[in-house]
């Protein structure tokens, strides 16, 4: 009789057990299926998130006659036709009648009308119809890019924004160090209004600033000898300029130093008094190589916004010696009928800094989740 | 300060005859601090504030671009334009009510795309992939942006118009030229370019959110919508406020973007205030009255901007 009652109840418990396993089961399937989804909706995001990128690297070759179809790939070129007349290949195409000339050997003197076709040009000059094709048929795709690429103010403005980039991030970080090394702690009450100082620098909006500080700037420049007339001074005054609004420091760039010297333990600092160091040396020597993480938090946040600065260098810089996207806005300005050189254009300002990101990604997701923390 | 002297200061301080010797050490300690945090200050007073102070008498005088050689005093006429000037009120309401209207659907594009995007990431583990591409479009200049929008929108030769027309999913192109492709296109591109800052923002938040608190309420049978609002959002608190100061003062910034979908010459849908600041000072000889309107319009911004900074801090200690 026990033997049945304990039988029955093993049996009710062995039960409840594999129900309680299958609820399990179901509940574990429920969580797959769940981050499946969620899987599923990051990929079809991510897969949004390029799609600009692709459309603008495809339009850089596509031709501004063909950008009312739809393309998936770059496109094949169209057959050369023969009675296209010079005046139209250089709107739709941004053809240089000199480099026409050039290629063909045709003397720099003769004049080619814009009502010139591609066969008066064949028969004027005897040139084979086949080498006429096979000029074109890389020219009707790829003209965007030679026209950026063949442009020496392409790679001037460039340099010039490198240049720009790299001076303003050591300097920034340089100065961001130092400023955090003598607020940290804020113990004091001039530390605290400092550090409340620079905390001003998020709500003020960058669209009020940007009159008077024009304002102050052009007062101060005035004063330059040598700077009303274009040259090297006037160039490196302008740049320094730019230099200067990028390492003021940022609420950023102080927050992030200030909380991490903070947690560096002062007996290191004691120590290396005692050893003889001045604490400028200590600076140098000890904490620089410490402060390894925020240094590459403060470059990975600050490089885009640097790099990618467009209001301060579009007032402040002459149009010949600018950076780059002043110069990629005059030039599309210039081409506005020809979208192969303005996509052309776009693409090549972005693609220096898209390869430092896939080459850093580690660096830049890291030092923005350091970013957020501080904000 | 040499290690001897702060040495000998340690040992010494407590008698009463080495108190003045002290005191010096500290002012010398102090001074040193001033002079690693003076380089950096200086440039950001003179660049930051500074320029506030020279602007102050110009907004009283009708001063009309940079090189103005004959200003006058106008009193407060500058300040009381927006009412009494029918061209300046004709430029400014609408600027205001376009610019009111995309920081509104820029907030929403916070949480649409960055909070769920932080959520997903936080409850099904972070996979820095999707960070990396997620992340991406911050790389692109505000220019970039404004002509990718351009690029993808225009009404005859737009890549995505072509493809939804393509698909059917759309009868009309649409065109980021007229008043509602500006406006709902345009926040779009920005929350995109964002999308990957907002969702490390709350990300960061979600991670600091103690475990035990998330276990509690699932073991008590929490819904996940419970569990959002009564766990994850009221420990967030910190994120959130960041989020709103960042894209309040963000969106009131926008610039680069509206430059390239055309705002200074053929596309008046696209001038929001900061455009309008922008031409009253550089192009159409309005100095004085665009400085005049920037600071009228940024006070409050700065107030609340001030505000939620506070509380930030406040949340946090």
């Amino acid at each position: 009789m026990t033997t049945e009652l304990e039988s029955k109840n093993q049996e009710e418990i062995a039960d409840r057990r594999r129900s309680q396993r299958r609820r399990d089961r179901s509940h574990s399937r429920r969580r797959k299926i769940y981050a499946g989804l969620a899987l599923g909706v990051m990929a079809i995001y991510s897969v949004l998130t390029l799609i600009p990128f692709y459309a603008l690297a495809v339009r850089s070759t596509v031709p501004t006659k063909e950008s009312t179809t739809l393309h998936f790939w770059i496109p094949k070129a169209d057959e050369v036709n023969f009675d296209s007349q010079v005046g139209n290949l250089s709107m739709f195409y941004n053809l240089d009648p000199a480099d026409l000339k050039e290629a063909f050997g045709i003397p720099s003197t003769e004049y080619l009308g814009a009502r010139t076709s591609l066969r008066d040009i064949s028969e004027e000059y005897g040139i084979p119809e086949e080498e006429i094709r096979s000029f074109f048929s890389n020219f009707y795709i790829y003209n965007g890019w030679r026209t950026i690429l063949s442009d020496g103010r392409f790679f001037g403005a460039l340099g010039r924004t490198l240049l720009v980039t790299i001076v303003s991030l050591i300097g920034l970080t340089i100065l961001s160090v130092f400023t955090g090394y003598g607020l940290a702690g804020l113990r004091r009450r001039d530390q605290r209004l400092v550090y409340s100082t620079y905390l001003l620098q998020m709500v003020i909006p960058a669209m009020l600033i940007i009159l008077p500080q024009f304002l102050l700037i052009k007062w101060f420049t005035d004063l330059i000898p040598g700077f009303a007339s274009p040259g090297l001074t006037r160039v490196i005054v302008q740049l320094g300029s730019i230099v200067a609004i990028n390492i003021k420091g940022t609420a950023f760039s102080v927050l992030i130093f200030t909380a991490f010297i903070n947690g560096i333990p002062r007996e290191l600092e004691e120590s290396a008094m005692i050893d003889g160091a001045s604490r400028a040396q200590y600076v140098w020597r000890i904490l620089m190589p410490l402060l390894k993480a925020p240094i590459v938090a403060l470059i990975v946040v600050q490089l885009p916004l640097i790099y990618n600065q467009f209001l301060e260098p579009f007032v402040y810089l002459d149009r010949e010696s600018s950076t780059l996207l002043p110069y990629i806005q005059t030039t599309v300005g210039q081409f506005s009928t020809n979208f192969q050189v303005i996509y052309a254009a776009i693409l090549a300002s972005i693609i220096p800094l898209l390869v430092i990101y896939i080459a850093f990604r580690k660096a830049f997701v890291k030092g923005a989740l350091a970013g957020a923390v501080k904000g | 300060m040499t290690s001897t002297e702060r040495t000998s200061d340690r040992i010494t301080s407590a008698s009463g005859a080495h108190h003045t010797r002290h005191r010096d050490l500290r002012r010398i300690r102090i001074m040193q601090d001033w002079a690693f945090i003076s380089p950096q200050l200086f440039l950001f007073v003179l660049l930051t504030l500074v320029p506030f102070v020279f602007a102050v008498p110009i907004l009283f005088t009708d001063m009309a671009n940079f090189n103005d050689p004959s200003v006058n005093s106008v009193g407060f006429a500058n300040f009381t334009a927006i009412f009494t000037n029918p061209s300046v009120a004709a430029d400014y309401f609408p600027a205001l009510k376009r610019t009111l209207i995309f920081v509104a659907l820029n907030y929403t594009t916070v949480y649409i795309f960055g909070l769920s995007l932080a959520l997903l990431m936080f409850e099904f583990g972070v996979r820095r992939g999707f960070f990396t591409i997620i992340y991406m479009p911050l790389m692109l200049s505000g220019l970039a942006v404004g002509y990718l929008a351009v690029m993808l929108f225009s009404q005859q030769t737009g890549s995505m118009n072509l493809l939804l027309l393509d698909l059917g999913i759309i009868k009309e192109p649409i065109d980021i030229f007229s008043a509602n492709g500006t406006r709902w296109i345009l926040p779009l591109m920005v929350g995109w370019r964002y999308a990957g800052f907002n969702m490390a923002i709350f990300l960061v938040g979600l991670l600091a959110i103690p475990l035990d608190t998330i276990e509690a309420s699932i073991i008590d049978g929490a819904t996940y919508w419970q569990r959002l609002t009564r766990v994850y959002f009221p420990q967030m608190w910190p994120s959130f406020i960041i989020a709103t100061t960042m894209a309040l003062i963000g969106a009131f910034s926008v610039f680069d973007e509206l430059v390239a979908m055309g705002a200074l010459y053929v596309n008046p849908e696209a001038k929001l205030l900061s455009v309008l600041f922008f031409t009253y000072g550089f192009q159409i000889d309005r100095l004085a009255l665009g400085m005049t309107l920037a600071i009228i319009t940024s006070v409050p911004l700065i107030f609340v901007g001030t505000l939620l900074l506070r509380l930030q801090r406040k949340l946090q200690y």
